[in-house]
């Protein structure tokens, strides 16, 4: 993580970001047309994105156990959603993904910011930042951490992963991820 | 009113076509093995969800309407989404709360519903049609009488009832049962 990323936390950045602007394009040919999720700065670009296109529905929560029940309506009502989160939320909604999304077989992807990770400088990230890819093994569903793979690629072939398994599928992006 | 009647009065009062969405425990046990019809989606686990995914679906498929049936508890558990349903106005969104006070599909433990004027509550923060129920007939006219959302419906229930219903168990398949009919209310078929 280099400086300018870690300044983004205590400034309110306008910057755009390429990769975030081909994951969105990404998303949009995949048919994403809901989005619902609890904000992270590692996430603004994405949020930004949904909130501007007037094809997505983009409904905030206040939690994450409440996105996940927003983003599993809309998909009994035949939308394609996308759910957002911090990786720290993520262990607030496990129960809802275990209990909701698992047995009733929704398929319905995730971008989770992954915070805790090498060079994290905020102490209350640290241990869930230690449990969160042993927290999605141990729940058996698919995920994916973004570093140098083609962003597009990783996107669509978790994306079809999703489909064929009929689960809940996460792909995990660190601080200075849209760089 | 004790809870099979109120359920009877909803389940019997509400639209062929409306959708049902029921909270954990009791409430979705009852509905499943009564009512239960492609219509319904039951929240077996993430117990305070229920008006979340209704919510989600409202606004999604704004020509139908949806019947959330939530109690107490749950509501309480996830506060928040009052507010966000509030916010966003779904006018198909009728949300019924089923009070009795208590974690009754527990142990009966008591919440803290009686001090919370949840129907004032949901008025505060954006629901459009507010009603409270004590008796049958009273919800059946706060039913009947609902037209433009959000609504809530406060419906006081005494403690107790039966507990021995069987447990939705296959849930994919009522999602699938669930996505056809819904398709099939939208083609108009």
């Amino acid at each position: 993580m280099n400086q300018s990323d870690k300044s983004v936390f205590n400034t309110l950045a306008g910057d755009r970001s390429e990769k975030a602007d081909l994951l969105h394009g990404v998303f949009r040919e995949l048919g994403v047309n809901f989005a619902s999720g609890v904000p992270c700065g590692v996430l603004r670009h994405i949020i930004r994105n949904f909130e501007n296109d007037a094809a997505v529905i983009h409904v905030l929560a206040n939690r994450e156990s409440e996105a996940v029940g927003l983003a599993a309506g809309a998909y009994l009502g035949g939308k394609i959603p996308v759910i957002y989160m911090q990786n720290s939320g993520l262990f607030s909604a496990s129960n809802d993904i275990a209990s909701l999304l698992i047995p009733y077989r929704m398929p319905i992807f995730f971008v989770v910011s992954y915070r805790g990770c090498e060079g994290e400088d905020a102490v209350q990230h640290l241990t869930t930042g230690r449990a969160t890819e042993r927290l999605l093994e141990s729940f058996s569903i698919p995920f994916e951490v973004f570093g140098n793979q083609n962003l597009g690629d990783l996107t669509r072939s978790l994306f079809e992963t999703m489909r064929k398994a009929e689960l809940p599928v996460f792909l995990l992006l660190k601080r200075g991820w849209h760089q | 009113m004790n809870r099979q009647e109120a359920i009877r009065v909803i389940m019997t009062t509400i639209g062929a076509q409306d959708v049902v969405v029921s909270t954990t425990g009791l409430i979705s046990r009852e509905i499943f093995e009564k009512f239960d019809s492609e219509r319904n989606i039951y929240v077996p686990g993430s117990m305070g969800l229920a008006s979340s995914i209704g919510l989600g679906l409202a606004m999604t498929q704004p020509m139908m309407r949806v019947v959330v049936i939530d109690g107490d508890a749950s509501l309480l558990m996830n506060l928040g989404s009052l507010v966000t349903v509030g916010n966003k106005e779904p006018t198909n969104l009728l949300h019924i709360v089923l009070d009795n006070g208590a974690y009754a599909s527990c142990s009966e433990e008591r919440s803290m519903s009686d001090t919370a004027r949840l129907d004032a509550l949901a008025g505060e923060v954006g629901y459009q049609y507010v009603r409270t129920a004590d008796s049958q007939d009273d919800l059946k006219r706060a039913i009947m009488e609902f037209g433009r959302g959000p609504g809530f419906i406060l419906a006081k229930i005494e403690l107790g009832g039966r507990r021995d219903f069987r447990r939705p168990l296959e849930l994919a398949a009522i999602k699938n049962r669930f996505m056809l009919f819904l398709a099939r209310q939208t083609q108009g078929d």
